[in-house]
């Protein structure tokens, strides 16, 4: 620990950690100092004067240095002036006064100055009801203003930033809390102050406009109603929602969300969820949320939710709707019927307690469970992945992470971002990528391999010289390894090379050390827990069987596989969304989104978080556990199913890494710092407090003692390529066409046209220019794309983005025509 | 032309200044070599720096927003801008203001219509004692002209337009 300083602040004798601000030190000790420039998350800057106080200081003789008594205390000598309380340390000895009548007026007089250009339209502010400037208008602001009305600053009031964020210019108190948050935390300079003085306004250049995948954070630290969301301004008051715990359910991260909710007329006096709000877990997002996951959340009121079950029957495959009774009933026949036949794919969308009714259900009848996705190499990050004790957010230096084949930026941006914090506090960030990725800024090494030179790449790892002793030499290690480039075999392989070098250097089995994967989904890892894996081949390990779809739309996605489930003996949907391949189910049944439902998810990170039922159930859906137990019942085999807790306790005494854990252990909590969350003056943002969990991470394979086992790294097969061909690579993007994106409309414009890049010399021998329209294909898929060129792209390599609609599964030669 | 093809030895004799981990500082002189030619920066000119110190096009703007000799729009090729502070109001700048645009014709914020003179107003200029005053910016850099007088000021302003109509 730390140093420890005491001072007293209004007459309250508190101990604070050397180095401390005044303005933290006092928020610690329960002395809630008005402050709005000041965030704990970004540097001291003292530019607003609302954190006022004065400081006094244990005076020293000048000729001796020693400290002058009085009364047999030190003399304490006050500043002539009154100072920030958030640029001052703490020091041994010091007084501050926060409420003194010098202090009090000084505070005062700011809220005075902000108020003279500041409109005061509470009334129809979003930020109404939890803004620190109006608190403090009605605690010290004076009910009559010395200022002539007509000379108030009337300014612009919808300015779009970006078609979702918007700057009302008339409110904005020019704290620089968001630009500062855009250069400071996210590394995204896009938004900046242009003019000066009482001119000063925000700005944005970028194309798109504020272009951040972090966007959304500037409008919970703003401490004004300046920066609004377009997805919520005007959409509620604060004091009318409810708040429940979440997580979201977009990227293996497992941020820590709150669901703000209120009923509403327009939806048949039904609960609805108006915003998703961060919820602080220091270990997780901090306090943070990417674009993605704030607004992403429409999918669960979608016009296309199931809400019915329904079944496909006869010649001419009538719809029927049917009971849950029937429609579980014909599923379970025919799994029955199915034996060896029966095949369960299953996606990460689903909850821990889902996955592992299916499994039980799979492995009791001899089925096979396979996991909808694109990414291998899961058994490893169940036996060497981080566990117990591991927190991006204390990494620094003597820690190395590697971040390899993978733009995290894209994949899990809050991961990027706290990868960065920790480069940025000393740790050695490794960088192995085939393109430059947004995170070699801060890397202290940058490894550019070939496309399929990824596995070679890891294995050399440790013979690199610098590189390669900041990696064995490491206190803690962390590899965090994606799917840029890579199908499931190939990165199945390259995960078996990183697990071989972390294990061969001794860094498994402990706190911060081990192997990340980037999954898809916000469960993956979960399902590998459970004993699901992703199938080489899906489409022949589809072909004839009798299968069990939960939570993917194979037929969507790629016409391989809805050929291969044309074939298909008999199909069972369960799903929240209509697709493609529910249409053509012989079985659909409608299932629960999380945010109707409790359950767990089991992030990338290892760790189990609890997510609560914030809105009421659509139609007649179910959840997915409960899905599975009532056709297991027809099947003359029961399992538990009356609420996910049940479930949870059978599923931690079967699985070995949940061994322990309880829905209440998961909901413990802990103090966390910095303070945030709370209706004070001391302003963090509208990021709520975190009451219900801060989850529990799963024991890994090695921490408990258990061999590891790593098969052999096979080498990646690329596919054969000439000089004179084009290869296609899959790489992953943010916003894509994902069903549970593609329905929150606000984010169509930043999911945009397919594209595929390449660099210019290959777009040139190809015929082909920048914004053409071409048609790609490769490995039996074609279709429509723009191309965009970029010169981070190795010649004759094509990147394609997966999710958007040219079905890429792994590296193939490729063709692109005008 | 980006900015790098129209003047590679100034840019980069001006990057030389700069280590290359601090090579953002940079941006002031870039500006002002921008600004050289049109007497303003371009949007083009604003990403061109942006590329060669590995900054937002946002951050160049704001930089160019702050300081009042950067210009972001097009005027004349001169730029007169006097100053109508406290103390040099106090020296009766008000009143030579009004006569100034009375006898070139424009007002404050206009061009003359031969292109060649903007007028503005600026804060104080650290010459309150010499006020009337102003400065003129153009291609040959910035000059002070103080304790001015109507004649003395439209002497100066004939001279520039000369010397504008010459520089064309
Ligand atoms: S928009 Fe908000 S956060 Fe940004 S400077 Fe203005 S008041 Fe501060
Ligand atoms: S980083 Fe991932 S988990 Fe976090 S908000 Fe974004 S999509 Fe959700
Ligand atoms: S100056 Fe301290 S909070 Fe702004
Ligand atoms: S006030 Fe005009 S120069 Fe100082």
């Amino acid at each position: 620990m730390s140093k420890q300083v005491t001072l007293t602040i209004d007459g309250k004798q508190i101990t604070a950690p050397e180095g401390a601000l005044i303005v933290d030190a006092a928020k610690m000790a329960g002395i809630d100092i008005p402050v709005f420039c000041h965030h704990p998350k970004l540097e001291p800057v003292g530019m607003c004067r609302m954190c006022l106080v004065e400081i006094g200081r244990p005076m020293r003789d000048r000729a001796t240095g020693q400290i002058v008594m009085e009364n047999g205390a030190p003399k304490i000598q006050f500043m002539p002036k009154l100072e920030t309380s958030c640029t001052n340390r703490v020091e041994e000895g010091l007084v501050v006064l926060t409420q003194s009548e010098k202090a009090n007026a000084g505070q005062k007089s700011t809220v005075e100055f902000l108020l003279t250009s500041h409109p005061l339209d509470c009334p129809v502010c979003d930020k109404g009801g939890e803004c620190p400037l109006q608190n403090l208008t009605m605690a010290h602001g004076s009910s009559q203003s010395r200022f002539i009305y007509d000379e108030k600053l009337h300014l612009e009031k919808q300015v779009p930033l970006s078609e979702l964020i918007y700057l009302d210019r008339e409110r904005c108190i020019q704290c620089a809390r968001c630009i500062r948050f855009q250069d400071e935390v996210a590394g995204d300079s896009v938004i900046g102050f242009d003019e000066r003085g009482r001119s000063t306004q925000i700005v944005s250049f970028s194309e798109p406009g504020f272009d951040s995948v972090f966007s959304g954070n500037t409008t919970d630290i703003c401490p004004v109603g300046a920066l609004t969301t377009a997805d919520f301004r005007f959409g509620a008051r604060p004091w009318e929602l409810d708040a429940q715990a979440s997580v979201c359910s977009q990227c293996p991260v497992g941020c820590n969300t709150t669901l703000n909710t209120r009923r509403e007329a327009k939806a048949g006096g039904n609960i609805v969820i108006k915003r998703v709000m961060p919820r602080q877990n220091e270990e997780v997002n901090e306090i943070w949320l990417c674009d993605k996951g704030r607004f992403a959340y429409h999918y669960t009121e979608s016009k296309k939710r199931l809400t019915k079950p329904l079944t496909r029957t006869g010649k001419d495959r009538k719809v029927n709707r049917v009971s849950w009774e029937a429609a579980t009933k014909l599923a379970g026949e025919n799994f029955l019927k199915a034996k060896k036949n029966f095949v369960v794919l299953a996606s990460g969308r689903l909850a821990n307690e889902d996955l592992f009714n299916l499994k039980t259900l799979a492995d009791q009848f001899g089925g096979k469970a396979v996991l909808y996705s694109h990414i291998g190499g899961g058994e490893l990050t169940a036996q060497v992945g981080v566990s117990a004790g591991t927190n991006l957010g204390v990494l620094g230096s003597g820690s190395t992470i590697v971040v390899v084949a993978s733009n995290l930026y894209e994949e899990a941006p809050i991961w990027y971002l706290r990868v960065k914090q920790a480069a940025e506090r000393g740790a050695t960030l490794i960088v192995m990528n085939p393109r430059e990725t947004k995170l070699d800024k801060y890397a202290s090494f940058v490894e550019r391999y070939d496309y399929g030179q990824e596995i070679k790449s890891v294995q050399e790892l440790t013979k690199k010289g610098k590189l390669g002793d900041a990696f064995m030499k490491a206190q803690n290690a962390i590899i965090i390894y994606g799917s840029e480039g890579l199908g499931v075999a190939g990165s199945a392989s390259l995960a078996t090379a990183c697990a071989k070098a972390l294990n061969e250097t001794e860094h498994v089995g402990k706190a911060n050390n081990g192997l990340i994967g980037v999954w898809e989904r916000a469960n993956d890892q979960g399902a590998w827990e459970m004993g699901f894996k992703p199938e080489d081949d899906l489409a022949a390990a589809l072909k004839g069987k009798v299968v069990y779809i939960a939570g993917a739309d194979p037929v969507g996605d790629d016409p391989k596989l809805a050929k291969a489930l044309e074939s298909a003996d008999f199909v069972v949907v369960q799903d929240i969304l209509e697709n493609a391949t529910t249409e053509i189910a012989d079985v659909v049944l409608p299932a629960q989104t999380h945010v109707e439902r409790e359950g767990t998810f089991t992030s990338g990170e290892r760790r189990v978080q609890r997510f609560y039922p914030a809105v009421a159930v659509v139609g007649d859906a179910r959840a997915d556990y409960a899905i599975t137990a009532q056709i297991a019942k027809h099947m003359n085999f029961i399992m538990q199913s009356a609420n996910a807790n049940i479930v949870f306790e059978i599923l931690a005494e079967t699985l070995k890494p949940f061994e322990g854990l309880t829905y209440e252990k998961l909901s413990n909590v802990r103090v966390q710092l910095p303070m945030i969350g709370r209706g004070d003056m001391y302003y963090g943002g509208t990021t709520y407090e975190n009451t219900h969990g801060l989850g529990v991470h799963l024991s890994a394979g090695a921490t408990r003692g258990e061999t590891v086992r790593i098969p052999r790294a096979q080498k990646e097969a690329l596919p054969k390529v000439k000089d004179t061909d084009l290869l296609a690579v899959p790489v992953s993007k943010l916003y894509h066409r994902g069903a549970t994106i593609e329905s929150a409309q606000l984010l169509n414009q930043r999911i945009g046209k397919t594209t595929v890049s390449m660099n210019f010399d290959t777009a040139e021998q190809w015929g082909v220019v920048e914004g053409a329209q071409v048609k790609v294909s490769f490995d039996g898929v074609s279709g429509e794309a723009k191309v965009k060129i970029d010169e981070t792209v190795s010649a004759g390599v094509m990147l394609v983005p997966r999710g958007m609609g040219l079905a890429i599964r792994e590296p193939a030669v490729a063709k692109v025509k005008l | 032309m980006s900015l790098v093809e129209k003047y590679p030895k100034e840019v980069k004799q001006i990057l030389s200044k700069y280590p290359p981990e601090h090579k953002r500082s940079a941006v002031m002189p870039l500006l002002f070599l921008a600004q050289r030619e049109e007497g303003y920066i371009t949007k083009a000119g604003m990403q061109d720096i942006g590329k060669i110190l590995d900054i937002t096009e946002t951050e160049v703007a704001s930089v160019v927003g702050f300081y009042t000799l950067y210009h972001d729009a097009k005027a004349g090729k001169y730029r007169v801008q006097i100053c109508n502070d406290l103390p040099c109001a106090l020296r009766g700048a008000d009143k030579f203001l009004e006569e100034l645009c009375g006898n070139v014709g424009i007002k404050v914020g206009e061009t003359t219509a031969d292109g060649l003179v903007t007028f503005e107003t600026v804060t104080c200029l650290a010459a309150c004692d010499k006020a009337p005053m102003f400065q003129t910016q153009g291609p040959d850099g910035i000059n002070y002209h103080e304790n001015m007088t109507i004649n003395k000021a439209m002497e100066v302003i004939a001279g520039l337009k000369y010397a504008g109509k010459e520089v064309k």
